[in-house]
């Protein structure tokens, strides 16, 4: 899915236009090119597990772990995707995530199963969304200003919600629900066993795959394979469709959009909708499957995040998909074993960085270039060396400085929707 | 929310010999106690902290006949919010006027002097000292002390886990004390930790998901028994021990009896205890009396302000061995170490 160019933008474009950018790109990003990329990391990891003995860093658990943490930042950025792509900067995620957790408790609860949670959490999401569409696309409201006041508003009226229903609730108070029901997981079952005495060998690359292969296959919540099924489906709907077309031709030029007979004002308040209702969804993840209670708070800026992994993701789905992966498997790596697992990513990094090098001096002709980054890699492994383990006040930022890291280097690349953010009134001629 | 800040101590000859004479002129005898209380984030209900002061409270309505008001905090606020709550609470004629937790450190040395007629109390904290304020602190090293002896007891693996919500210096006592008991038992144990932010990051005291993975983390490397003091992601905690077939401690209220965590009691085999309804009724006892004292009162085990419990009988077969370490600290025999 995240095998095509730049977005296929429908405005005529004669000022230069969306793919002008695209000489910028050295090659395209193709299925085979991303498989490789896949196992070359993989193959990395296990040389890097066998020389650092952080055992850890491929674990079956760990990988379990990544994707429960990277499911509700990939929903938030999904929901940011909608949005976004329609033209409306969304900020309000944080806040409509709360909602989603909040209600997705509350319907659990209330209706005794886990997916009534699941529907209750995005129509809470798709709650808030609404009112950022009345106030962004009716109202023509400065959007940034509309989301704060829904990060704000989203976390006030939980609260009181949280008083009124949770507080009666036995075991429940008004910062927090009762447990919740539990949700069916799916597991493989019959390739557990094999599958862990693999991953016991401690073989070179054989039982990472397997620790791989346990972590996706053993345990997973059914709401994690919706949510992951929700990527390509939004890719479907956003990309291949006249709808989608049309819903994005109101993000990059509404105007000619508007000239053209789309209801601009209709698809914006679909797309924020929308993308309440899929930040409401992450939200429910959190409070259902995640942590199995709702906690005021416990949203804890992941909301932000996902607007993060969104534009990471260079407001494609793949690419956010990715950037909600890479921030779930640094935190869970940073959560289970902190210290030794981040060290070992430290050497990770700094062989990255030296192929990188390479790359800018031979492919490239850029030798300065090649040399800072020969620099980095060199002192990235100094690190490495003179130090054990790394400090728990260093690893529990891992997860934003990896991200904040490969965002810097990415960002020449990326390319906004052309209309993003800026408020449309119609019968507005530019 | 909770705890923290205690480091800045230093301050331990600030026993101010208190003016109590005041008080009297506060509460005209027979009136009714009002009580205001000022929560941490989490408030009543989060099965820890906060609920182990609203017991306080609750028995002092009862047999104080007190009137209450209670507050609560939101998690994000800041400072002049904390301080405009107080404000709201003495202003209005609460007195005495309690402070949950570190959090309100600051406010409280702020707005203690407006207000020098009314008693102020803050649980959690010595660093905001004054002429009208009560510091309720406790020995939680030593209460941690006793279930890491109870952790290293049961653990069959030989290997023990602490999830602290915050890294702030009043968690690493709890992390200190249990380790230190962990290893007076079996010298050789293995021991991990894990911090779930850092401050001022304090959403790590109110992220189960965080408390579950760290806890999963431990647990898949060996550790059968975690001690968690992360607040409300404790109940992560319990969730991974339950899914690990494994064993938990709780902190602060004896959470295996806890109705919030009636699903996962099994796994609690001990939470250590910290008295803070006995120090808030205490407070509140002498306030009623005009005989409240101002400056650091501390609640160890000598004084049975920290201990362990026993709901579920987990550990009915090794209560023994932990009171005899009980014994010796309170003799001053072992010295728990705080940081």
């Amino acid at each position: 899915m995240s095998g095509q160019a730049e977005g296929t933008t429908t405005a005529p474009a004669p000022a230069g236009g969306a793919r002008a950018t695209s000489p910028a790109r050295r090659f395209r990003v193709t299925t085979p090119i991303l498989l490789l990329g896949g196992v070359g990391l993989v193959v990395l990891l296990s040389a890097v597990r066998i020389v650092t003995g952080a055992s850890d860093i491929t674990s079956g658990g760990t990988v379990a772990a990544a994707l429960g943490l990277a499911v509700p930042i990939g929903l938030a950025a999904l929901g940011g995707l909608w949005s976004e792509r329609a033209g409306v900067v969304n900020i309000g995620l944080e806040g409509m995530m709360v909602l989603g957790t909040w209600f997705g408790a509350w319907g659990a609860l209330q209706f005794h199963s886990p997916w009534a949670g699941v529907v209750a959490g995005a129509v809470g999401g798709a709650l808030g969304g609404a009112i950022h569409a009345v106030a962004t696309v009716t109202f023509g409201v400065d959007h940034i200003i509309s989301g704060v006041a829904i990060n704000i508003v989203g976390v006030g009226f939980t609260q009181y919600l949280s008083k009124l229903v949770f507080e009666k609730m036995p075991g429940g108070g008004t910062k927090n629900s009762p447990q919740l029901p539990e949700m069916g997981r799916l597991s493989v079952t019959f390739i557990d066993g094999p599958l862990r005495t693999l991953e016991a060998k401690q073989w070179f690359l054989l039982s990472d795959f397997a620790g791989i292969l346990r972590g996706l296959t053993q345990g997973v919540s059914w709401f994690t394979i919706l949510a992951i099924l929700l990527v390509p489906l939004s890719y479907y709907i956003l990309w291949r469709t006249a709808f989608g077309l049309r819903l994005r031709s109101c993000g990059e030029r509404p105007v000619a959009a508007e000239s053209l007979g789309v209801n601009v004002y209709l698809y914006k308040w679909a797309a924020v909708v929308v993308s309440g209702l899929l930040a409401g969804l992450g939200g429910a993840f959190l409070s259902i499957v995640a942590a199995g209670i709702y906690r005021d708070g416990q949203t804890g800026g992941r909301g932000y995040i996902g607007l993060a992994a969104m534009i990471f993701g260079n407001w494609r789905p793949g690419g956010l998909a990715g950037g909600a992966a890479l921030f779930g498997y640094t935190d869970a790596l940073q959560l289970r074993q902190g210290g030794v697992s981040v060290h070992a990513l430290l050497l990770v990094v700094a062989l990255l960085l030296a192929a990188m090098a390479v790359y800018q001096l031979v492919r490239q002709s850029r030798t300065v270039a090649a040399l800072i980054t020969a620099g980095c890699a060199a002192l990235v492994f100094v690190v490495f060396m003179m130090t054990d383990t790394v400090p728990e006040q260093f690893t529990t930022f891992t997860p934003h400085l990896t991200t904040l890291l490969v965002l810097s280097l990415a960002s020449q690349r990326l390319r906004m929707p052309a209309a993003d953010g800026i408020p449309y009134r119609r019968g507005q001629t530019t | 929310m909770l705890m923290a800040a205690a480091a800045c101590g230093g301050n331990d000859d600030s026993t101010s010999t208190a003016t109590s004479e005041a008080s009297s002129s506060a509460a005209p005898a027979g009136a009714a106690l009002k009580v205001g209380l000022a929560y941490d984030i989490g408030g009543r209900g989060d099965g820890s902290f906060n609920d182990a002061a609203a017991r306080g409270l609750d028995k002092a309505v009862a047999e104080l006949k007190a009137d209450k008001k209670e507050l609560e905090a939101a998690a994000g606020e800041t400072d002049a919010q904390k301080e405009e709550r107080l404000r709201l609470l003495a202003s209005n004629g609460y007195n005495p006027v309690i402070a949950v937790g570190f959090a309100y450190s600051e406010s409280l040395k702020k707005v203690a002097p407006e207000f020098p007629d009314v008693k102020f109390a803050i649980v959690d904290d010595d660093a905001a000292t004054g002429a009208n304020i009560s510091n309720l602190v406790f020995a939680e090293e030593q209460g941690s002390f006793l279930v890491g002896v109870a952790a290293a007891l049961k653990s069959e693996k030989g290997s023990v886990g602490f999830v602290g919500g915050v890294d702030v210096p009043l968690i690493h006592k709890f992390q200190a004390g249990f380790e230190a008991g962990a290893k007076a038992v079996k010298p050789d144990i293995k021991l991990q930790s894990k911090y779930l932010t850092q401050p001022p990051d304090f959403g790590g005291f109110n992220d189960p998901a965080k408390g579950k993975t760290a806890a999963q983390g431990m647990f898949d490397s060996g550790a059968d028994v975690v001690y968690q003091a992360a607040g409300g992601s404790g109940s992560g905690v319990f969730e991974a021990a339950k899914a690990a077939g494994a064993m938990a401690v709780g902190v602060d209220s004896d959470q295996a009896a806890l109705p919030a965590y009636a699903d996962v009691k099994d796994v609690i085999i001990t939470s250590m205890i910290k008295k803070i309804d006995v120090a808030v009724f205490d407070f509140l006892k002498h306030a009623a009396d005009g005989t409240v004292q101002s400056g650091k009162t501390v609640y160890d085990l000598k004084a049975d302000g920290v201990g362990y419990s026993t709901t579920g009988g987990k550990i009915d077969d090794i209560t023994s061995k932990i009171d005899e370490y009980k014994q010796k600290i309170i003799s001053g025999e072992i010295t728990v170490p705080s940081s």
